[in-house]
């Protein structure tokens, strides 16, 4: 055989040997060889003359491209992601880039509406932002996925799935954000369009689902605790201004004290969340999880108000404090709340007040998950 | 109209195609099973299956001969006809009583599709 053959050939094998495993290599490009050389034989037969080069490249992608025929050789799974895995991933990916997508819409409005200097660059940079946080979750889940399968990894809330789990899969949907079954019943038979409507009902997110509750919050905590981090970034948050002038917020030396319990307490949160959903029925373990979850919370809201000082405000040369004080916790205060002046300390005492109330409610929130958790604990 | 014509009988064509390979896909391991009473290697088992009608791509009967080696239902040996080192595959004992038990199953699934077809 002419040596621009085997030269050929050759380089054909190496491509397909370097693909496979050293234990089989060797046996599977003698065979592959032997049948190239055979259909060569039949094609030289066919010809009358030895094939040319472009002839024996002809065969040679006939039996196919390295990466396939080596491919079709290899144990385990052939694709990075199964078809059983695939719905997963997807609603994975709708659901995290929906949500990463309101937070940014949102973020995108705050700042616009504060006023922003360049409104073009605040769009640019929560395009920006938008798109590295949405690869980030799409290769995170890919890796995830690309794992799973290969080590054939089943969880158990994959297999032993609930019906009244399923309103989760909802929130790869916007339009049924919110909405339960019974409400969209209601709003169809108004419009008399039901029967119409009957096999497809849109779902509810949250509410007395617990897996559904796990799934929103994981991804809002995980959120949560990449913007804790620094790995992700609302430019809402960053760039503000205040009666047209560029306005700071900075943060208290509480948050700093404070990072990482705030950040200890963020992944408690997310390791409850995942215990819900691998372990659906271990009510009562939850149960406990979430009361020490909530005295935590508790804790943290406690220091944060004892701290009193919470933010610095900045704006054209002037600066005030947003504090927390129990003395805002009136109802004059709510009912005023506005009144003030728009000048810098104005805004900051209208802050104080609302964060103010947001951290009473959070603790009388933490207090009622206190005593609901400690009956779920002990009920019979 | 003659080309839209043209495009429904391409996309029929394919849907045929693909629907032909499904329902060719599950016979071709009893095809190969079959062929394998008698000793052959790789490049003569082809041969054998497209006289009878059954082609099929290297790239699937190749794989597909390791895949059944690996599971025990046939036996190879590494030898030199016609000046070249070949491999030759058989089926083994248990190839063999697989190959009954297959071959009940296909003739009563025959026999099913028969009467319905």
């Amino acid at each position: 055989m002419a040596g621009k053959t085997e030269d050929i050939i050759d380089r054909y094998l190496e491509a397909v040997a370097a693909q496979l495993s050293p234990e089989t290599r060797d046996d599977i490009t003698a065979e592959l060889r032997e049948l190239i050389l055979s259909r060569l034989d039949e094609k030289e037969e066919a010809l009358g003359r030895a094939p040319t080069g472009a002839e024996v490249e002809a065969v040679l992608r006939e039996i196919g491209h390295p990466l396939g025929v080596a491919a079709r050789y290899r144990p385990g799974p052939d694709s990075l992601i199964g078809p059983e895995l695939f719905p997963w991933w997807l609603y994975g990916v709708k659901a995290g880039l929906l949500v990463l997508g309101a937070i940014h819409v949102l973020s995108l409005v705050i700042t616009l509406v504060s006023g922003p200097r360049d409104a073009g660059q605040a769009i640019a940079q929560a395009f920006h932002s938008f798109f590295g946080a949405g690869l980030t979750l799409i290769g995170v889940l890919t890796l995830a996925g690309a794992i799973m399968e290969h080590y054939r990894i089943r969880p158990r809330w994959m297999t032993e799935w609930r019906a009244r789990d399923l309103p989760a899969f909802g929130l790869s949907d916007p339009l049924t954000w919110g909405v339960t079954a019974r409400e969209a019943m209601k709003a169809d038979d108004r419009t008399g369009q039901a029967w119409k409507t009957s096999p497809i009902r849109p779902v509810r997110v949250g509410g007395s689902s617990p897996a559904g509750e796990a799934v929103f919050s994981l991804l809002a905590i995980g959120l949560f605790v990449m913007w804790w981090l620094g790995l992700l970034a609302f430019p809402g948050l960053e760039a503000m201004t205040l009666g047209g002038e560029a306005a700071t917020i900075t943060a208290a030396p509480i948050w700093s004290a404070l990072f990482v319990p705030i950040l200890l307490y963020a992944l408690g949160q997310m390791g409850v969340e995942l215990f819900t959903l691998t372990n659906p029925d271990a009510v009562r373990l939850r149960a406990v999880l979430r009361i020490a979850v909530a005295v935590a919370g508790l804790w943290l809201t406690w220091t944060i108000f004892q701290a009193g000082h919470w933010f610095t405000l900045g704006a054209d040369g002037e600066t005030a404090r947003v504090v927390g004080d129990r003395a805002l916790l009136t109802i004059d205060r709510i009912r005023t709340l506005g009144d003030g002046p728009r000048d810098v300390a104005g805004i900051a005492t209208t802050l104080s007040v609302v964060f103010t109330w947001v951290a009473a409610i959070s603790a009388v929130s933490m207090v009622w998950s206190i005593f609901a958790n400690a009956w779920r604990a002990v009920r019979p | 109209m003659w080309r839209l014509g043209a495009i429904a009988l391409s996309a029929d064509d394919e849907l045929f195609e693909s629907m032909r390979l499904e329902l060719r896909r599950g016979s071709l391991v009893l095809a190969v099973l079959a062929c394998l009473r008698t000793e052959r290697y790789g490049y003569t088992l082809r041969q054998a299956l497209a006289a009878d009608g059954l082609e099929m791509e290297e790239s699937t009967l190749y794989p597909l001969l390791r895949r059944l080696e690996a599971q025990g239902l046939l036996l190879s040996e590494w030898r030199e006809e016609e000046k070249r080192k070949k491999r030759f595959y058989v089926l083994s004992p248990l190839g063999l009583s697989l190959l009954d038990r297959l071959t009940t199953e296909w003739r009563a699934i025959n026999g099913s599709l028969d009467r319905l077809l």
